[in-house]
This record gives C-alpha cells, sequence and structure tokens, in this order.
C-alpha cells in the first residue's frame, strides 16, 4: 500500500500545533467565559462552532483544548525520552548488575497493563493534569529503555565506538557524542507512532475526569461534559472527538512516513 | 421459497420462551412493573443503613406513623396515639388483624423485640437523637405499647415516621447478634429474587392490612448510570424512571415534550444548596458572603443548568415544612450591589486584574464539588463565571465523593455542595445534626459569634415542651442562619418521574426516599 507522503503528515500537524500554539490570539472568546442566557447556540457569526451547555464558545475551548493536550503530549514525550534513554543508556552501556536490575525493573513495568498502572498511580499521586503526565509517562518508558539498551548494546561493538574507547574518550562523552545520535532516528519514529496513542489516554483519563481542572477546557473532558446533552446537541461531543481523532491520525501518519524514511530495515528492503 | 420461510422461523422458534415470559408479564392489566435502581436493594434489614437501599427497606417495613405532605402524620401500624402527662410516655394502640409476611401476629411482643434489639447496639444509631432518648418499651397489653423516653422530646413522633431505624420485622427473624436472618416485614411487598448486580424483584403481599396492591411484581434492575437509564426507558426495558436524580434535567425535558411520555415533578422535598464557611478566609467575612448571596444568579442557574426542573430556592427549607414558613426571602440578583459590597468593605479591584484584593490578600475561595456529578459540575461551573464577574475567584475543587465528604467533614472549604435531608428529617433533625462537628453545617457555621447561641436554642427547640416556644426558636434559628447567609441555597430538590404514558397512574410518595409503588394503578 502506498502510504501517505511525509510533506502532507508534517503539514497535518503543523497546522494543529499551530491552532495549540496560538490558541490565546486566534480564540474569538475567553474560553471559561460562562453565559448561560447563551447556551447550546447553533452556529453563528459570534461563535462560528456554537455554544456549549454553559454557554462558552465551542472553537475557542477547542483551540485552547489542543493547547493543553499538546502541551501536555509534548510533557509526556519528554518525560519517557530522558527515563527511557537514561535507563537504557546505563544498562546497555554498563552491563552486568546494573543491568539485571535495571532490566528487571522494565519488566515489572511491562506486565502491568499501561492503563490500570497510571490509574494506580494517579490514585497515588492525586489528580490534575501534571499527575496524568507523570503517571502516562511512568507507565510507557520502559519500551523505550529496552529498545535503547538493545540499541546500545549492539553500538558498543561496533568499531567507531571501539576506537573512540580505545582513544580513550570517557564513556558518557561516547554516549553524548557517539549513541545518543545514533539512537535518534529510531526514537523519533517509536515516539511518533506513540504520541497519537499517550494522545488517547491522556483524553481517556480526563473523560473520567482526572486531568485538568475545569473550568480549562481538554477535549476528553469536553466530550464528558458533553456527554447528558448528546442528544439534545451532539455536536458538543462530536467537535471534541473529531479533533481528537484528527490529531491521533496526524500524529500515526507523521510515525508511518517517518518509519518509512528513517527504519533501516525498510530501506534495506527498499533496495 | 419453502427453505426460506424455514430458516425465517428458525430464530423466531427459539425466541419462542422468552416471548411467552414477556406476554404473560404484560398481559393482564401490565402485572409486573420493571424500575431500576444504581444498586441491588442490600440485605434489607429495617434496622441498619448502607447497603440497604431506603426505596426498598420501605416497601417492606413500615411505621407506627407516616408523615403525610405538609409537615403532619397518619395513623400506619398504629391507629391511635398520647402522650402522658409527663411529656416522657407515648401510648401506641397497634392496628389489629396485621400479620407479618411470615404468618407471625404484629403485636405489642413484637414492637418491643425490634426495639429492644435496637436499643442494643445503640452506637449504629448516635446521628439520631431519639434513639438515645428512648428509655424502654413495654406491651401493656396485646395490642398496647408504651415508649418510655428519658425527657420530653416533641420531634420523637416525627422520627418515627422515619424510614429507620424504626421500624418492625417479624421477631422470629431478628437474630441475637443483631442481624436478620430474612427480610419479613409487614409491608404491602416482600422480596422475591435477589441478583447481585442484575436486579431485584419484588411479590405482592397478599394478606396486606391495606389491601393488596395492584400491581403483582415490581422488578428492579440495577443501572447505573443515567444515561443507560434514560436510553432503557426510551426502549421499553424499563417503565419508569423515579427519584431526584435518575435522570439528568436536559434528558428529563426530552421526555416531557414526547408525547409517548408522561412526566410529573413532585413538590419540594429538600433542598440543594452550598455551604458557605464563615469560619475561612475569605468567607469569614460577612460582607463576602453577602456578595455571593446577592451576586449569584439563582433564576439563571435554574433556568439553564436545572432546566426549570427544580423550583429556585430562597431559604435553607422550603415553607411546606413544620416551622419553615416564615416569611424569608432570598436578597434579589443584583451584580452592582455585590460589587458596592465588596468594595465598602475594602476589597478593591486593581486596573487589569480580575480578582479583588484586600491589603494584598486576593479574593480567592475554594470551591468544592463530586467531580464525577455533572450537574454538580456544571453548577459549579456557571457560580464561577458569576463570581468572577464581581471580582471573586474561585478555585474548582472536583473530587470523588468519599474526598468531597471528608472536606465536608474537615471544613477544609470554602463552598462545598450539600443537601438537607428532606421531610421527615427537615427541619429538626438537620438542625440537631448542625450541632455535630462532623457536619458541614457545623463547620459552616463555626465562625459565627452566635454559634454557641445556634447550638443552645437548637436543644430548646428539640426538647421544649411548649409548642409556642419552640416555634419562637425555630423563627431565631432560622432567621439568623438566613441572615448571616452561611448556606446559599440554589434550589428544592425535587422527585421526578417519567413512564410510558399507557403505563397508568403513579403518585408522588410523602417523602423524599419512599415510591408508592403499592399506589400505583396501571391502566386496563
Amino acid at each position: 500500500m502506498r502510504r501517505l507522503p511525509l510533506p502532507l503528515a508534517l503539514g497535518l500537524v503543523a497546522l494543529l500545533l499551530g491552532a495549540a500554539l496560538l490558541a490565546p490570539w486566534i480564540a474569538p472568546h475567553d474560553p471559561a467565559a460562562t453565559d448561560l442566557a447563551r447556551r447550546l447556540l447553533p452556529p453563528s457569526a459570534a461563535h462560528w462552532l456554537g455554544t456549549d451547555h454553559l454557554g462558552r464558545d465551542l472553537l475557542s475551548r477547542l483551540l485552547w483544548g489542543a493547547r493543553a493536550s499538546f502541551g501536555a503530549v509534548a510533557a509526556i514525550l519528554a518525560l519517557v525520552l530522558a527515563l527511557g534513554c537514561a535507563v537504557g543508556m546505563l544498562a546497555g552501556m554498563l552491563g552486568g548488575v546494573v543491568d539485571a536490575v535495571l532490566m528487571r525493573l522494565c519488566d515489572a513495568f511491562m506486565t502491568v497493563p499501561t492503563l490500570v498502572l497510571a490509574l494506580f498511580m494517579i490514585g497515588a499521586l492525586g489528580t490534575g493534569l501534571g499527575n496524568v503526565v507523570v503517571a502516562i509517562a511512568l507507565s510507557h518508558w520502559a519500551w523505550y529503555a529496552r529498545l535503547v539498551r538493545g540499541l546500545t548494546l549492539s553500538l558498543r561493538q561496533r568499531d567507531h565506538i571501539l576506537a573512540a574507547r580505545v582513544a580513550g574518550l570517557s564513556r558518557l562523552a561516547i554516549l553524548r557524542r557517539h549513541v545518543l545520535p545514533a539512537l535518534a532516528g529510531q526514537l523519533a519514529v517509536l515516539a511518533s507512532l506513540d504520541l497519537g496513542h499517550w494522545m488517547l489516554h491522556l483524553a481517556g483519563l480526563s473523560f473520567l475526569g482526572l486531568g485538568v481542572a475545569p473550568p480549562a477546557p481538554e477535549w476528553g473532558i469536553m466530550i464528558n461534559d458533553a456527554r447528558p446533552f448528546f442528544r439534545s446537541a451532539p455536536m458538543l461531543v462530536l467537535l471534541p472527538g473529531a479533533a481528537i481523532l484528527l490529531t491521533v491520525l496526524a500524529f500515526n501518519l507523521l510515525g508511518d512516513a517517518l518509519r518509512d524514511r528513517l527504519d533501516p530495515a525498510l530501506r534495506e528492503h527498499a533496495h | 421459497m419453502l427453505r426460506r420461510s424455514l430458516l425465517r422461523a428458525l430464530p423466531a422458534l427459539t425466541a419462542l420462551p422468552a416471548l411467552a415470559r414477556t406476554a404473560g408479564a404484560a398481559a393482564p392489566a401490565r402485572s409486573t412493573l420493571r424500575f431500576s435502581w444504581p444498586a441491588n436493594a442490600g440485605p434489607l434489614h429495617p434496622h441498619l443503613y448502607a447497603p440497604n437501599q431506603m426505596y426498598a427497606q420501605a416497601m417492606l417495613y413500615e411505621p407506627l406513623l407516616r408523615y403525610v405532605e405538609g409537615g403532619q402524620l397518619a395513623p400506619a401500624l398504629a391507629t391511635a396515639w398520647r402522650a402522658e402527662p409527663d411529656g416522657r410516655g407515648h401510648v401506641f394502640t397497634l392496628r389489629p388483624g396485621v400479620r407479618f409476611t411470615d404468618g407471625a401476629p404484629f403485636d405489642a411482643a413484637a414492637v418491643v423485640a425490634n426495639i429492644r434489639a435496637l436499643l442494643a447496639r445503640p452506637e449504629r444509631h448516635d446521628w439520631l437523637a431519639l434513639v438515645a432518648q428512648i428509655e424502654d418499651a413495654e406491651a401493656l397489653g396485646p395490642g398496647t405499647v408504651r415508649l418510655r423516653l428519658r425527657g420530653p422530646y416533641p420531634p420523637a413522633l416525627m422520627e418515627l415516621a422515619l424510614i429507620r431505624p424504626l421500624r418492625f420485622a417479624s421477631p422470629a427473624v431478628l437474630r441475637p447478634d443483631g442481624g436478620i436472618s430474612a427480610p419479613i416485614g409487614t409491608g404491602p411487598w416482600m422480596l422475591a429474587e435477589t441478583r447481585p448486580g442484575q436486579h431485584d424483584l419484588f411479590r405482592r403481599n397478599p394478606h396486606y392490612w391495606g389491601g393488596p396492591p395492584a400491581l403483582e411484581q415490581v422488578l428492579v434492575r440495577v443501572a447505573a448510570d443515567s444515561n443507560t437509564r434514560a436510553l432503557a426507558l426510551e426502549a421499553g426495558e424499563i417503565d419508569l424512571a423515579y427519584g431526584t436524580d435518575q435522570l439528568d434535567a436536559d434528558t428529563f425535558r426530552r421526555f416531557a415534550a414526547d408525547r409517548r411520555f408522561t412526566t410529573a415533578v413532585s413538590p419540594p422535598l429538600a433542598t440543594r444548596l452550598l455551604a458557605v464557611n464563615s469560619a475561612r478566609f475569605p468567607t469569614d467575612a460577612p460582607a463576602v458572603r453577602h456578595a455571593i448571596a446577592r451576586g449569584v444568579d439563582r433564576a439563571a442557574l435554574v433556568r439553564h443548568v436545572l432546566l426549570d426542573t427544580e423550583p429556585a430556592a430562597g431559604t435553607l427549607f422550603p415553607e411546606n415544612f413544620p416551622h419553615a414558613d416564615l416569611g424569608l426571602r432570598a436578597p434579589d440578583f443584583d451584580r452592582a450591589a455585590a460589587a458596592a459590597l465588596l468594595e465598602q468593605a475594602g476589597w478593591h479591584l486593581a486596573p487589569g486584574e480580575r480578582v479583588r484584593r484586600r491589603a494584598g490578600r486576593a479574593l480567592v475561595l475554594d470551591l468544592c464539588f463530586t467531580g464525577s456529578d455533572a450537574l454538580q459540575k456544571s453548577l459549579a461551573e456557571a457560580i464561577q463565571g458569576d463570581l468572577a464577574r464581581i471580582g471573586i475567584g474561585a478555585r474548582l475543587l472536583g473530587e470523588d465523593s468519599a474526598t468531597c465528604l471528608g472536606r465536608q467533614k474537615s471544613g477544609d472549604f470554602g463552598l462545598i455542595f450539600a443537601e438537607t435531608w428532606g421531610a421527615p428529617y427537615d427541619p429538626h433533625a438537620f438542625l440537631a445534626a448542625m450541632r455535630q462537628p462532623a457536619h458541614a453545617d457545623y463547620q459552616a457555621q463555626r465562625g459565627l459569634p452566635m454559634k454557641d447561641e445556634i447550638d443552645r436554642r437548637i436543644g430548646a427547640a428539640l426538647a421544649g415542651t411548649d409548642e409556642a416556644a419552640r416555634a419562637e426558636e425555630y423563627r431565631w434559628l432560622l432567621t439568623t442562619l438566613h441572615e448571616q447567609a452561611v448556606y446559599f441555597p440554589i434550589s428544592f430538590l425535587t422527585n421526578k418521574l417519567v413512564h410510558r404514558a399507557d403505563l397508568g397512574t403513579v403518585p408522588f410518595g410523602d417523602t423524599r426516599y419512599e415510591i408508592p409503588f403499592d399506589r400505583i394503578l396501571p391502566r386496563g
């Protein structure tokens, strides 16, 4: 099957990211300003997508919701990469007991389903967007640690690394200069495929009321809030749902496109 | 052709037994009513609390006297009663010929056995003043019982009407360990079957003293969620929705506009309110409390969030409750006046700021609600919007119900959602509980300069024997609480019912938790 080309996927992500970044300037209304007299309005010139059950502008809430979702996913990404790379490279580079202990720790995290683990952590940490981000990151880093360790192990035997070691370069410097750049491509592929998954995770936990504090908008909680009005105002559910769908789709397309570009196995296949 | 018709007949054949069952249930004047409830009915002990469901306890067990709308008492298992001159004894004449559903007679010995079982474990009932007041019960004859109290306690008769704990199970099922071996009462219904997580089935008591109910059975399905309930009602899987929050307001309004369904809203049963913490910054200042009372648009909340399914509440108790008809009125909604109150009290809004400050301290409070309760959340967000317009910042804290309850008990809130208990607890038992630190009301009132006097006068209102003096205490108490603005009443809770128009007539119960299944008259 022919996949969508990379520029298209990048363009879609850039569009959504732009909306999120520019929300404070392009949103036509304050997303938290309630006006009960103007509730559940259909789309109009003043409210392009209409208003929700408390009279808040839906378009503004969607834009600000993108901000919350993208910000949270970026934070999850940073946390997962930091934790995964640190643990994986440490295990791969040092080997021995350190490796064994860290990998058993990974096993422990990988045995529990991620959603259950995340719910457990939120139970321990408390609700709130920050805690949800930490919980999702902590339930997903182990796969990255595994991947990084494997790649580090195989890289360690390469000639140029051996040469660097013989030349007296410290382990830290080797990791920084030679291992990390070599991992970047693989990690980019894996992460871009996971971004959509995290976005869904986030929306799911937020739907359960564990994420952002009201009245801050977020797509998952917007769907939950609108549930009682599904029959009379279905757009309140469908629009945030469509936003989640589009974003997850964009990330997955990006991930696929990146894999086609960067994955060495696929590249060799193409030759 | 033949094969096709055979094929078509096949699923119909397998569906036959199911068909026969539904047809049998629906045929003669719809003898089974299908209802739904968030949880199973529980073990149905007449003297105990959760997980026993009150609606089901009220189906099986009956009181000596029952509460009727408006605050009066009517005969139930007792046909007559009189107070002894010292105010400490009450003598009840029991209804003759009443039997428990196991055949045992309901007589003075049964009443004494139940009350002694209750008194054996008083720690279960410390919330209810009456249980601590009862000294003993004695049989004066087979059909006459005397209840001895430790002191005069005029609300005693009202508390005898409660759904729990003062109702009666057959003495044969009362176990020495405080449990019951089977749920056997005198009421119009008997428990026929319980399937955890699925349903409870009640069958009518054919020998009920008040005449057997028109319905033969009531099947109560377990449905935790209001959306599920609405869909089941629409699909004809249940016949009736009845309760305060069984359906959300938007769904109720949709059914009300649908001609296939009959809907009704009951008179006020209790009050939905916000408790305002007088012991904590910034609501410790009367000006802030009064500004909240004037600055939140109650009419808009009722019209646009509750969708007019509940009347607006201006007072702590509805005026159809005893001692509550005092002519108190909530201050009119007036944003400018609310802002002026805050200005006068020294709270000023700096240019470009959204929240007022006084001496460098921001006017910000915590508004606590149950996060999973969609209605509370909508109300909280709307109230936050109103408060923001007069320069009060409200932090919304939506938490699980246990945390929320913990905040009510510890006083860790600025504003918190609460409900009064409804008749026949309101107003006297609700006022009595205001003296207990483990209640949001105590916490809300703790900062009032006259809290000691409030507690003392509650005692006087409950224990006094002079009716006029008691009425005067109630007047002072309710007026003071009203003037101090430690409550922001939102609306009066109502029961809402929805059923298919062809079901028949469904009346409302006299109290919030009673569902009068025995008075439902199916059409046909």
